[in-house]
């Protein structure tokens, strides 16, 4: 239904979409991924034609929304778009921000618009919040407020701009809650999105855009499990490891724990495995190395790896200070709980010391 | 302290009564008063109307990215905005239609125009400019063509920041009317003048002037609160 050929873009001197080719399915989850400043955005918006691409079409139910001739105000109609930041209109309440559009381009009467909003705010769990102000919503409320006056339109197909990205991880599965309720129900959806276990669990296709094309393709299974192309395979490599460095003492314990707890979820690790690192993880940092490196700021690089293969989960520590390895029976820490509790978890220790670096591989 | 003390003495009462009487009542003043009133409510109201209108132009073209429209209407207004508006009258008034019949209250209904479409201007280059243009893109891909867009979401938004500004513009405006005297229209201000030289008691007529004024004044205000409380954008 939505066929892109050869479209491009600049701004200025960058070549944004350097010949881009698509073609999506009536229904279709999309899912699109990719590097930041790939044009993902870019893209997307082209498609409402809010970009105006440089050259190439852009084919919709076999109709060329590029041409002179077309009434992009007609596309529009049925065509909706989810944007970052939520952009409900600020002097109108929830109601009237879903009814505007209905009454005033579809012409329908106030009793139509507003029983059929009434079903919208159902479908997105806001029924109670039909008059209240956008500002006095969360930004998941008004993001799923968004939605909803999206859904008010009857679109064929809705584009989605990180629709997340402004959000917090409650109000992320929020949103993403009810965009995976409308797959499945015949509206086209694309979705510029960073949540990879959404584009991997939801989507139907997956679009990888690199170097201002769609640079790999395919279902959610294969792109994130066998990525052909050398660049999806560096970008999925990135989501495989997770990176967190501390140089103070004052860390922030919460964000590591739920950067962990994020990076489980995006593997399918179960929450046993979750709480093993996580507590492997804290034990270690907060008792053992923390102390030792009393007097000094502390700098510490933790890697976690997942290798489905065997399900086995790594942690690299590395430190910068004197040959220490916690797990030798002379720096006598042998009687702290901690080092009880991830002895008794890991399936095997490593320990490697270089040019004044510690290195300390554990294996849960 | 038997007595109760006088707060206010009846002659200065009588005086009052009787002034009120010579400065308003005594051969129909209040009817030249009410006249004079007129001219200036009149005035006030087709320069607002037409300056409203001349802002919306002069704020077009600015917003309008043609440079050899937006340069001359840039030097204009800040011409306008930077001078008196009685030089500008008298001017008009003195040199430019010296040698024309053009009728003087045609003449000051000229002038501020002028003076208010520069101020109307900036008023609502300043109420655009803190819009955001993300919620007019929301409402174009909801399938809102340019203008209706513009009608609901940018002019309430607009109207509703520009709103205390222009209220303050109009009752200015009715204000800086009060100079028309100097081109020979008989207003509020010179009709109250003429009537404190005839009287001999000018205190009187200019303070209840002044009142009436206030009243003008506190009318805008109130007209504004009312739409403001139904609502209405």
């Amino acid at each position: 239904m939505i066929r892109i050929d050869n479209l491009t873009k600049c701004f200025g001197p960058a070549k944004i979409l350097n010949g881009i080719h698509a073609s999506i399915n009536k229904g279709e989850c999309i899912a699109i991924i990719g590097p930041s400043g790939a044009g993902k955005s870019v893209f997307l918006r082209s498609m409402a034609l809010l970009e105006k691409p440089d050259s190439g079409t852009i084919l919709i139910n076999g109709k060329d929304i590029t041409a002179k001739d077309t009434d992009i105000n007609k596309v529009r109609e049925k065509m909706g778009l989810v944007a970052q930041g939520f952009n409900l209109f600020s002097h109108l309440n929830v109601m009237n921000n879903i009814t505007l559009a209905p009454i005033q381009v579809r012409k329908q009467t106030k009793a139509q618009a507003e029983a059929h909003a009434m079903e919208l705010l159902a479908l997105v769990g806001l029924e109670e919040k039909a008059y209240a102000m956008p500002s006095e919503l969360s930004g998941g409320q008004q993001q799923r407020i968004a939605i909803a006056r999206c859904l008010a339109m009857d679109p064929d197909i809705i584009l989605f701009d990180e629709p997340t990205s402004a959000l917090d991880p409650v109000m992320t599965r929020e949103v993403l809650s009810i965009i995976r309720k409308l797959s499945g129900r015949g509206i086209t959806l694309v979705i510029v999105t960073h949540e990879m276990d959404f584009a991997r669990e939801t989507a139907d296709r997956v679009f990888y855009l690199d170097e201002g094309t769609v640079y790999e393709e395919g279902k959610p299974a294969d792109l994130f499990k066998n990525p052909v192309r050398e660049k999806t395979r560096a970008f999925v490599k990135t989501l495989e490891t997770l990176r967190f460095t501390i140089t103070s003492k004052s860390y922030d314990l919460v964000a590591m724990n739920a950067r962990i707890d994020w990076f489980c979820r995006l593997h399918g690790l179960d929450s046993r495995h979750n709480y093993r690192i996580q507590l492997a993880v804290e034990e270690l940092i907060q008792e053992i190395f923390l102390h030792c490196f009393n007097a000094i700021n502390p700098d510490l690089d933790l890697t976690v790896e997942h290798f489905s293969v065997n399900n086995e989960i790594v942690l690299i520590f590395k430190y910068r200070w004197e040959l220490f390895n916690p797990f030798d029976q002379q720096a006598g820490h042998q009687d702290n709980l901690g080092m009880t509790l991830v002895t008794g978890m890991a399936r095997s220790f490593d320990f490697e010391y270089s040019d004044g670096i510690n290195k300390l591989i554990i294996k849960l | 302290m038997l007595n109760e003390p006088e707060i206010i003495p009846m002659d200065f009462l009588e005086k009052i009564a009787s002034s009120f009487y010579n400065n308003l009542i005594a051969g129909d003043a209040y009817l030249v008063v009410m006249k004079g009133m007129l001219t200036t409510v009149m005035l006030s109201l087709l320069a607002l109307l037409f300056g409203t209108i001349l802002g919306a132009v002069f704020c077009g073209t600015r917003l309008s990215g043609r440079k050899f429209l937006e340069v001359p209407v840039r030097i204009i207004t800040t011409m306008l905005l930077g001078s008196p508006v009685t030089l500008l009258l008298m001017l008009l008034y003195y040199v430019v239609f010296a040698n024309s019949r053009t009728d003087a209250l045609i003449i000051a209904i000229l002038a501020f125009t002028l003076h208010t479409g520069a101020h109307v201007s900036e008023i609502m280059r300043s109420a655009l400019g803190v819009l955001s243009r993300r919620e007019w893109e929301a409402s174009r891909m909801l399938g809102f063509s340019e203008l209706a867009a513009f009608r609901h979401i940018t002019l309430p938004q607009a109207w509703k920041i520009a709103k205390p500004v222009y209220q303050n513009t109009i009752v200015n405006l009715i204000q800086w009317t009060s100079v028309v005297g100097y081109v020979t229209i008989t207003d509020l201000t010179r009709t109250l003048n003429n009537v404190g030289s005839r009287t001999g008691d000018p205190f009187f007529a200019l303070f209840f002037g002044i009142l009436i004024y206030m009243g003008l004044s506190w009318m805008v205000h109130g007209l504004f609160s009312i739409r403001g409380k139904r609502g209405v954008a």
